[in-house]
């Protein structure tokens, strides 16, 4: 089979070749309709499906969506969502989680936090940080640290900075008897420092330390 | 406010690995593109060829500059049809274990034409107005398909400065490489170390948990691994959730920013490469490069620096403490800022639109950064398109250049003809066409409104506005803000939707008509009188020309938008 390859054209446009329109339109549609098929078992079926069985195999476990179980069994929620941890009557006793702006309804997606000169913005962080005062048992003087304080990206961060989560300690400790060194110990436990230095941040992952004290106290 | 400055280590490093890998991975897709033999011919040259057989095409019969186009059309026309229909009758057909309620008629046709276009840009939310299938099976075959097309359009104008003889290859034997030889094997190796990393990927859909407090919350699940690894290495940038890649189940650390960052720069830095290869000059490459690492590194380097300064409207809030890591609003905690800095950037400008932030929350400069990013929408912007859009520029400076220094302009050899002038001008004015006209309509018109009343246009909502035209355009899919303004109207869906068509089909045109004019060339020596444009001068005067002539179209509304916000902030 040699290449039907036509001779050089001459300079300028290039002129289409004289095969009718329709019938390369009907080709074209009925290569196009083919490729259409085959690309979407590969790319919505063979792919998906493939990646699951081989990550099955290599790191079972690690793709259900880190889910955290009461020795009961009751999925209590994801390692990687956060929840509403001041409500109800356990709300005064556990560590709390960044505001989100979609009350942590993960149906509702994510929120976009008011922009930097929307005078909203001033507005939810005063609300905000008089809720801590008031709800949270925080002194007049104590200063909420900014990361606490603001609404996050994907309404729903799992996580606190450190300084957040120790302003928290006084109450937690009051309101479950433990003494303040007691929490104190939990909370270093559970902070996790970058693999590397400066390899993201030192952050404390919320749900994990209540569920840790939760059965400290024997509550889950 | 402040951040570690050590913390800029690992985005050091990440864009050192990337220099080191694209050299390698661009003479690799140069080879896949010039069907040369390369890893893994035994097991997938005789599937590849039975994929044509089946299509009735042959990699022996090269496409001219026409037909390549209306192979183009009917596969992403095909495409569209497809996605239309699926989100249209989402909630009757398989895969909708959540409920998703089928899509709007304008709703559809934005989304389907977002997808088609390699844009991404979503008007719906995805844990309540999508079904699994709609997003694993019509969603992730336009990931894969709109990724292939830009590469493939890519491939054949490259071969326009090469063929003598007016064609430029075949596009189902391109598509078809794209997705076996590229874009497919990298997914693959994405995909699972995305699942080792703790993102999910599972056919269950959600799951019901009881939090602590009482009440209930779904925690939604999916394939989310392969969803990522495909939509960020194909430079599409729709999210598995809402959140996109600032969710915490699809984006859960360092290491999955890092990676994700790794994907989205791995073939639009590879693609000079490439080039250098097809064009058999390597050292062609390195200018495109230099201009690339230039624009991307000015644009992290301004982020960081005004993400970094506090917010002085906020000063006067009593109890509010300071941050070590940065402006907090709108980010997550477990990403130093030059992370998670480097990883919208780098979205932005390689008109991925992934978000590892709420871009709506940050500082007015740095949306500015972003939103020129998308105005260049070559540097290096998405799989492909970017680079030829660079090469459209390229042209264009040749020709300028030359004229200046009173030399014929070429390029490689191959004269640079009114013709290629006249549709690379054409390509370059579509742009702000394409966002200022329906802008402009949108203001003026009272389109915008926010829950069904129009409302006066402040800074902040002019740049909202804005930014949505230009990320259609420019097929890019971030949004600033969707609480400035309500964008699911069916102004902004069926407007929103043509731009994106336009904003990719006429510069593919565009691309292909150029390739096809060079590819009709019969080469000239190199003479005393050629311009050498393997060298560093050129390459400076190259970013200046894209930076100057980006400028010159955009100066005015962007003193309009975010420079006003500016002045507004202090």
């Amino acid at each position: 089979m040699s290449a039907p390859r036509g001779p050089p054209a001459p300079l300028g446009p290039p002129t289409e070749p004289a095969v009718p329109t329709e019938h390369r339109l009907r080709t074209h549609a009925r290569a196009a309709g083919i490729f259409l098929v085959l690309a979407l078992l590969l790319s919505g079926v063979v792919y998906p499906l493939a990646v699951s069985a081989v990550a099955e195999l290599l790191v079972p476990g690690s793709a259900g969506g880190s889910l955290l179980r009461c020795p009961n069994g009751t999925v209590v929620g994801s390692v990687d969502i956060a929840q509403n941890l001041s409500a109800g009557t356990l709300g005064p006793s556990l560590f709390w989680a960044r505001p989100s702006l979609t009350d942590y309804n993960t149906t509702l997606g994510a929120a976009v936090p008011p922009g930097p000169s929307d005078p909203a913005l001033g507005r939810l962080l005063n609300e905000t940080i008089d809720y801590m005062r008031l709800y949270g048992n925080l002194s007049v003087n104590a200063t909420v640290p900014f990361w606490y304080a603001a609404p996050s990206a994907s309404s729903v961060d799992p996580d606190l900075v450190p300084e957040a989560v120790l302003v928290q300690v006084p109450r937690v400790a009051q309101e479950n008897n433990l003494s303040v060194a007691e929490v104190l110990a939990l909370v270093n436990a559970h902070i996790s420092s970058p693999p590397l230095p400066y390899l993201g941040e030192s952050f404390v992952n919320v749900l994990e330390l209540d569920m840790a004290l939760l059965s400290l106290v024997g509550k889950c | 406010m402040a951040f570690a400055l050590q913390s800029l280590w690992d985005v050091l490093v990440l864009l050192g690995v990337v220099l080191a890998v694209a050299p390698w991975f661009g003479r690799y897709v140069g080879k896949v593109y010039l069907e040369r033999p390369v890893a893994g011919d035994s097991l997938l040259l005789p599937l590849e060829r039975a994929v044509y057989r089946l299509l009735g095409t042959s990699p022996r019969r090269p496409m001219r500059a026409g037909e390549y186009m209306v192979a183009v059309l009917f596969v992403n026309g095909g495409t569209f049809a497809f996605l239309f229909l699926f989100f249209l009758l989402q909630h009757a057909l398989p895969l909708d274990p959540t409920g998703a309620p089928g899509m709007p008629w304008d709703l559809a046709f934005h989304s389907a034409a977002s997808f088609t276009t390699n844009t991404d840009f979503t008007h719906f939310v995805n844990e309540s107005q999508l079904s699994l299938g709609s997003a694993m099976i019509a969603w992730q075959l336009a990931l894969f398909l709109s990724a292939a097309t830009g590469l493939s359009v890519a491939a054949a104008m490259i071969r326009g400065f090469v063929r003598k003889d007016g064609r430029l290859g075949n596009f189902y034997v391109d598509l078809t490489r794209s997705i076996t030889r590229i874009l497919l094997p990298v997914a693959v190796l994405g995909a699972l170390v995305f699942v080792a990393l703790g993102v999910p990927e599972t056919l269950v859909a959600a799951v019901r948990a009881h939090p602590l407090t009482g009440g209930t919350q779904t925690i939604y699940l999916g394939p989310v691994a392969s969803f990522q690894a495909i939509s960020l290495l194909g430079t599409n940038g729709g999210g598995y959730y809402t959140a996109n890649a600032a969710s915490p189940l699809a984006n859960p650390s360092s290491a999955s920013l890092l990676l994700g960052t790794f994907l989205m720069l791995l073939v639009p830095f590879s693609t000079p490469f490439a080039f250098g290869t097809m064009v058999r000059r390597r050292a062609e490459a390195w200018p495109f490069v230099a201009v690339i690492v230039l624009i991307v590194a000015i644009a992290v380097g301004l982020f960081v620096a005004y993400q970094a300064a506090a917010n002085p409207l906020l000063g006067g809030i009593p109890g509010l403490g300071p941050s070590t890591n940065g402006y907090p609003v709108g980010q997550e905690t477990r990403w130093s800022l030059p992370e998670t800095a480097f990883f919208q950037v780098v979205s932005v400008y390689n008109n991925v639109g992934a978000n590892s932030m709420q871009i709506g929350a940050i500082s007015p400069i740095a949306q500015l950064v972003l939103l020129f990013g998308m105005f260049t929408q070559a540097t290096p912007g998405g799989d492909g398109t970017g680079f030829a859009m660079l090469l459209v520029f390229t042209v264009l400076a040749i020709y300028v250049g030359g004229l200046m220094v009173g030399r014929t302009p070429e390029y490689l050899g191959k004269k640079i003809g009114t013709s290629q002038v006249r549709w690379a001008a054409l390509a370059l004015i579509l742009h702000p066409a394409l966002i200022l006209v329906p802008f402009s309509i949108a203001v003026v018109g009272g389109w915008v409104s926010v829950g069904g009343a129009s409302i006066g246009v402040t800074a902040h909502t002019f740049s909202s506005v804005l930014y949505e035209f230009a990320s259609e355009s420019a097929n890019n899919g971030s949004a600033l803000s969707s609480n400035a303004f309500n964008d699911t109207t069916p102004y902004f869906n069926v407007v929103g939707g043509l731009v994106m068509l336009l904003g990719r089909f006429v510069p593919i045109y565009v691309m292909l008509r150029v390739g096809g004019y060079f590819a009709g060339e019969a080469t000239l020596p190199q003479g005393p009188g050629t311009l050498n444009t393997a060298t560093g001068t050129f390459a400076v005067y190259l970013a200046l020309f894209v930076v100057v002539v980006t400028a010159l179209v955009f100066l005015p509304v962007m003193a309009l938008g975010p420079l006003a916000q500016i002045v507004g902030v202090g």
